[in-house]
């Protein structure tokens, strides 16, 4: 029996002094994207500062996660790296739902190999024949290359799971619509898992959105229909030049209105876009950030 | 001997890697300041707040409920299919994977009972994950109790009733309490049944109520290891040993409280 009044008093104590700390404020649920969600956490650490009556809730998951959240209505904004399908919006509406798409910023998708593989350009073409299934290029030799410290020159491809919003979109822009990942990619759960272990194997392949990268891993530039070999950065994402770029959105469930709609436009806002751009994606404009 | 020797081994070792790689950023202002800097800098004081709120409102609902069912089979119950069942279920559920009670967590308590992502139904789904640890606990220290206690006990006229409640559960106790103790360790390490249902990447508040999402440190351990960017190494091998420390402590305090217990026992 003690332990049973322990707990209970153990608990009581504990609920008591908690719940004595208690403050209105206003809470906007935020839920979705992996590719935004440090973006969004750093949004939503830096807005508390602009309205402290404001909290800003940031959960993960991938974009599928952030647009189930929305089609069931049980968050305010909702990340994604992709646009939502024509399905989901059915959905959404079939749910009493109305989403608005907000475009936040733009986001360059790199692609990723070892700091000692010699590739310095790819085309996406040959991106498609390396990704895609029935694909022919299987080793790094078939490219021409040879790799140091790769056995077998065999390629080892690094993808990510396939409710990623960059999932969805490398696949519709690399490998268009109808075509699908080879068997055998390693799926990884976040685009920094992906970083990492392009960063340890030589014979990997990979690909994230480009505010992953590090100091460690070699980013070649890619063209597209033999134009120009463009390497990727916030500002060749900007301007349109480099060709696998998507815009980032958030949606909300109908116009937006009252703290959200402060919280978007913020988002929009100068000093809401150089947080974006400092954490290596696109602004949505040209702005001037110190 | 050499054997034993073994098992303490990887605990060593464990240990040691982790004070050797994130001891140096313990300090208290870690343990009691907010991540800052895109959670790359700071402390972890919300993480291991919310996953104080999160173990002790887990308690609350599974130990009663655990304790009062172990009762039920152990004293009341008699050999018959239906508390076969019940013991089935028992087992089945300590055997189902944590993410299945994850989803099953979704289902029920976010989105049927309309809890929301809320520490409620996060400790919702933590209690019914880990009612069979405290159930069979219960159940096999309440059997531990000597037969003749209780035959003693309803010679002098007591009532059932007053003899789980004077003899049974009194000897019964530190038992129960190991249940208790393992739950908690348990509790504060899991990340599947709360990642969907209550715990958040990142909250700029500390939770106040029941109602309201929380941060966890297993999942902020999740979140600055494989997540954000750019993190300082020292910063997830820290927070885990954080994470080792609290479950360690309770473990400790959970045996000297038990030896006190026993120390005391007439038997």
């Amino acid at each position: 029996m003690r332990s049973k009044q322990l707990s209970y008093v153990l608990a009581g104590a504990i609920v008591a002094a908690f719940g004595s700390v208690a403050e209105a404020r206003t809470l906007i649920q935020n839920k979705g994207s992996d590719t935004l969600v440090n973006v969004a956490q750093a949004w939503a650490e830096e807005y508390r500062k602009v309205d402290p009556e404001v909290a800003v809730a940031v959960t993960g998951g991938g974009s599928g996660t952030g647009i189930a959240a929305m089609i069931n209505g049980t968050v305010d904004i909702a990340n994604a790296s992709r646009k939502m399908k024509d399905k989901e919006m059915k959905l959404a509406k079939d749910n009493g739902q109305n989403p608005i798409e907000h475009i936040v910023g733009y986001d360059a998708i790199a692609v990723f190999v070892h700091m000692d593989n010699p590739m310095d350009e790819v085309d996406i073409k040959a991106l498609a024949e390396i990704y895609g299934e029935g694909g022919e290029t299987q080793n790094w030799a078939d490219l021409g290359i040879e790799v140091p410290g790769c056995k077998n020159q065999e390629m080892v491809l690094v993808s990510r799971q396939n409710n990623s919003g960059t999932y969805a979109y490398f696949r519709k822009a690399v490998l268009g619509k109808a075509r699908d990942y080879k068997l055998g990619t390693r799926d990884m759960h976040g685009s920094k898992d992906v970083v990492d272990l392009v960063e340890k194997t030589p014979c990997a392949i990979g690909y994230s959105g480009l505010a992953y990268a590090t100091d460690h891993i070699k980013m070649p530039c890619v063209s597209k229909d033999g134009g120009a070999c463009v390497t990727p950065s916030v500002a060749t994402a900007s301007d349109g030049s480099y060709p696998v770029a998507r815009p980032l959105m958030m949606y909300t469930n109908g116009e937006p209105e009252g703290e959200v709609k402060a919280y978007l436009d913020w988002i929009l806002s100068d000093v809401g876009q150089c947080i974006i751009s400092d954490k290596g994606y696109a602004p949505v404009r040209d702005v001037s950030c110190n | 001997m050499l054997m034993t020797a073994l098992l303490i081994l990887p605990v060593l070792l464990i240990l040691a890697t982790l004070i050797h790689k994130g001891g140096s950023i313990i300090s208290a202002e870690f343990l009691f300041s907010e991540p800052t800097n895109g959670m790359t800098a700071g402390g972890i004081f919300p993480a291991l707040y919310g996953t104080i709120w999160l173990v002790a409102v887990a308690l609350m609902i599974s130990v009663p409920l655990g304790v009062a069912a172990a009762l039920y089979l152990s004293e009341y119950a008699g050999d018959n299919w239906f508390t076969r069942i019940i013991n089935l279920a028992i087992i089945n559920l300590a055997g189902v994977p944590s993410i299945v009670h994850a989803l099953f967590g979704v289902g029920a308590f976010v989105l049927f009972f309309g809890f929301g992502t809320s520490i409620l139904a996060a400790s919702l789904t933590l209690a019914i994950m880990t009612l069979p640890l405290i159930i069979v606990a219960t159940k096999e220290s309440l059997q531990a109790v000597p037969h003749a206690f209780r035959e003693a006990c309803w010679n002098m006229g007591a009532t059932r009733w007053q003899t789980i409640r004077k003899v049974v559960l009194p000897n019964a106790v530190s038992g129960i309490l190991t249940g208790v103790i393992l739950e908690v360790s348990r509790t504060t390490g899991e990340t599947a049944p709360i990642m969907f249902t209550g715990a958040a990447f990142f909250l700029p508040f500390l939770p106040e109520s029941v109602f309201d999402q929380t941060m966890a440190l297993s999942l902020h351990l999740y979140v600055v290891a494989t997540q954000v960017p750019n993190v300082p190494d020292e910063l997830p091998y820290g927070v885990a040993l954080v994470l080792i420390a609290i479950v360690l402590l309770m473990n400790s305090l959970s045996i000297a409280f038990r030896m006190w217990l026993r120390g005391r026992k007439k038997w």
